[in-house]
């Protein structure tokens, strides 16, 4: 059990509580029970919480699978920096949200199921986990690879051929030089 | 350029496809609406709920047929994961057409949209009992005190719901559904599989919790309706007009007889006696008898284990309990057992924690060179328990005339062991042709089966049956065409092409060369691989051939 990121199940139950949350903020807030305004609140609450957990966050080992259209929601969440990136915040605040749940019945059940969010967001926070965004990354240009694409840049190491024809009047001088050695194949 | 018209749908492609799916898909929407229709009417119209209707309105309606869908859905949720009674069913010829084995393929996403239907309709049921608390606790009733499930008027929901036993056995069940629910999605399941397997194990609390939550008797239905036909008036009342007759008896109220344990027993037996089976069989002793590493981080182990047999495209659940207790991880064979050899074999990509510590038990210290050598066979390998074999999609390869079997990767297992079922006697099987396309990221990812691969294709041509195996061998990183293969296995040489496919034109050539026949497609990788071979399946045209897409699933 040592590599799982629990900051990935903690993100799926508060997410899913704060949907709990806002189906029960609409019951209470629909019946016109006693203390509905603790009902509204959890409606409110429940769509904080699923505007904040929407965007998943970036694995640290291997590859993220993101929410259909959470970009938006990323660059607003990236824009408050530390405080979302920081799980102990985040397990913090949802304790802090679920307590005026627990007033009312239809909000009895999504307060629950945020505080135990809150708990396993607490044991993430613990593991020194971080909330990195899932952004595109920039393109970089193509580069063709090195090996064969590139014409050689040098001539195959002999002079030109009038200069390579054998003069047979002038054996000596038609002797020369290679200009790069030349190597045996090992 | 192939013209968009190329693209399009093929209608007598997509029913061969798709029709049975959507029709199997459709009927059980039908039984979910009208049940929910049925139950709902019931508690709207029916007289024997009528004091209970006025006292809850419509929550009492809507939690009621939730229910029943929730009932059916309960009982439907566990019939897909008996894998031991589909392994049976799709290896019976006699029980089940090919079409209907095709339907146990997709056993998994009915699984899957049966949860998300009891999640849906729970939220609607505990949305729905939550406005009936609101209400026993506001309307008591003071006529008929055996209705009540308030002790008095005006009494705290929240103590309500605690202090009964559907109350509190209903909150459990919340729970367990939402860290079941929580820990299913996809993401969770491809990062860290073990959550998703150790909360989905707590089905069995929600199962015994859900029994006893049925057993409370909240609900109760009036019995005498005849002697106390509801809205009549009481005898010594003034009579307000119409034609009410006079009551004769006081009405009585009996809770139901638990309707939901009719439902869920029967798949909860199948389900629990297909574990206990499963158990049993699995607790025979496996041997192992060789470990080879190959190239790119892939470990064969070859077992034995007496009474076992398989066909070629099964696979087994293996657990290691030095590695970890609980876990097991599903392979696919590579070797089935035959006549003449009993030993089965698996091929283990390490890519996870669990295979890197069974990979690392397996061999020893001194095999840090991957060289294709068989380890010295230890004494002492870690005791292996292996649960199967069970079916998959692949065991079809050998129902078609004609089948093209694609390969992703490691994917290519499943039809390693229908290769060496075809090396062993390939002239009893329906099989005609078999076109195997296998793409690689790597270069010595091929080594894992080329000598199979040769031998095969030597044989083949040996017995004078060439164009039985067309193989097509694709890397596909775009410059990885530095190196070939060992000159022993020229013939893989000589089909070796750099790149990926071009499916489109596959496809074409396969149906050009197969007029007017049924092909197989069988695939085994990545999605999006799957997914372009389904659209293609989808979109051929008649006089071509007509192909049927059979996918294997594993996560």
């Amino acid at each position: 059990m040592g590599k799982i990121e629990w900051a990935m199940w903690a993100n799926e139950q508060a997410l899913a509580s704060g949907l709990i949350l806002l189906t029960g903020g609409i019951v209470g807030v629909a019946g016109q029970f006693r203390d509905w305004q603790f009902a509204a609140y959890g409606v409110a609450a429940g769509v904080f919480v699923c505007l904040l957990e929407y965007p998943r966050g970036r694995r640290a080992k291997g590859t993220s699978v993101e929410r259909t259209g959470q970009y938006c929601l990323t660059v607003c969440v990236k824009a408050f920096g530390p405080v979302t990136r920081n799980y102990y915040v985040r397990a913090l605040l949802h304790a802090a949200l679920c307590v005026p749940g627990a007033f009312m019945l239809p909000t009895v059940l999504g307060c629950v199921c945020l505080a135990i969010a809150s708990l396993i967001y607490l044991l993430a926070a613990i593991r020194g986990e971080q909330w990195l965004p899932i952004l595109p990354k920039p393109e970089t240009a193509e580069r063709p690879s090195e090996s064969i694409r590139e014409p050689p840049k040098n001539p195959p190491p002999r002079p030109p051929a009038d200069q390579r024809r054998k003069r047979l009047e002038d054996v000596e001088g038609s002797s020369y030089v290679n200009p790069i050695p030349v190597t045996v194949n090992e | 350029m192939p013209g968009r018209g190329r693209m399009a749908v093929s209608w007598r492609s997509w029913t061969a496809n798709e029709g049975a799916k959507h029709i199997v898909m459709v009927l059980w929407l039908a039984a979910n609406a009208g049940l929910f229709w049925k139950t709902f009417a019931l508690y709207y119209y029916g007289p024997q709920y009528y004091y209970l209707h006025r006292m809850l309105g419509l929550g009492l309606c809507l939690s009621r047929a939730s229910a029943a869908v929730l009932n059916l859905n309960c009982c439907l949720v566990l019939l897909p994961m008996c894998r031991a009674v589909l392994a049976v069913l799709r290896g019976s010829q006699k029980v089940t057409s090919q079409r209907a084995r095709r339907l146990l393929d997709k056993s998994k996403s009915f699984h899957v949209a049966c949860g998300v239907a009891i999640c849906i309709f729970s939220v609607v049921h505990v949305s729905a009992h939550l406005a009936n608390v609101y209400s026993f606790s506001l309307r008591y009733s003071e006529e008929f005190p055996s209705l009540n499930v308030a002790r008095h008027k005006g009494e705290d929901p929240r103590v309500i719901i605690f202090t009964t036993v559907p109350g509190v056995t209903g909150v459990v069940l919340v729970f367990i559904l939402f860290f079941m629910f929580t820990a299913s999605s996809y993401g969770i399941r491809v990062s860290s599989y073990e959550v998703f397997w150790y909360t989905h194990n707590l089905f069995i609390v929600f199962y015994v919790v859900l029994l006893v939550h049925v057993a409370g008797g909240a609900l109760k239905y009036q019995t005498n309706v005849e002697d106390h036909p509801p809205g009549c008036l009481r005898p010594n009342a003034t009579p307000a007009g119409g034609s009410d007759s006079v009551c004769q008896a006081e009405p009585q109220f009996q809770a139901h007889f638990p309707q939901t344990w009719l439902w869920v027993s029967g798949p909860l037996c199948l389900y629990c006696a297909e574990r206990l089976y499963r158990y049993v069989r699995s607790c025979g002793l496996v041997h192992v008898e060789t470990v080879v590493l190959h190239p790119c981080r892939v470990v064969e182990v070859r077992m034995l284990k007496s009474g076992f047999t398989a066909r070629p495209g099964q696979y087994i659940i293996l657990n290691c309990p030095s590695v970890s207790s609980f876990e097991s991880h599903p392979f696919t064979l590579t070797t089935c057992p035959t006549g003449a050899r009993a030993a089965f074999g698996i091929h283990v990509r390490v890519v996870g924690d669990w295979t890197e510590r069974f990979a690392e038990q397996l061999l020893s210290d001194d095999a840090a060179d991957a060289e294709i050598l068989p380890v010295v066979q230890r004494r002492r390998f870690p005791k292996m328990y292996v649960d199967g074999p069970f079916g998959s999609s692949s065991e079809d390869v050998f129902s078609y005339e004609v089948s093209l079997c694609v390969a992703g990767g490691i994917g290519v297992t499943p039809f390693a062991s229908v290769l060496r079922a075809l090396t062993e006697d390939w002239q009893q099987y329906k099989l005609r042709r078999l076109y195997f396309v296998w793409v690689c990221r790597e270069l010595g990812s091929f080594y894992w089966f080329a000598e199979l691969l040769c031998n095969l294709h030597q044989k083949l041509w040996q017995e004078n049956r060439p164009d039985y195996l067309n193989i097509q061998l694709y890397l596909s990183q775009a410059d990885g065409l530095q190196h070939l293969l060992e000159k022993r296995f020229e013939a893989l040489n000589a089909r070796l092409h750099g790149g990926r496919p071009r499916w489109p034109s596959l496809f074409e050539d396969i149906a050009k060369a197969n007029r007017n026949k049924r092909v197989g497609v069988f695939c085994c990788g990545p999605r999006g691989l799957s997914r372009a071979l389904r659209k293609l399946c989808n979109s051929q045209r008649s006089p071509g051939a007509t192909f049927e897409y059979n996918k294997e699933s594993f996560s």
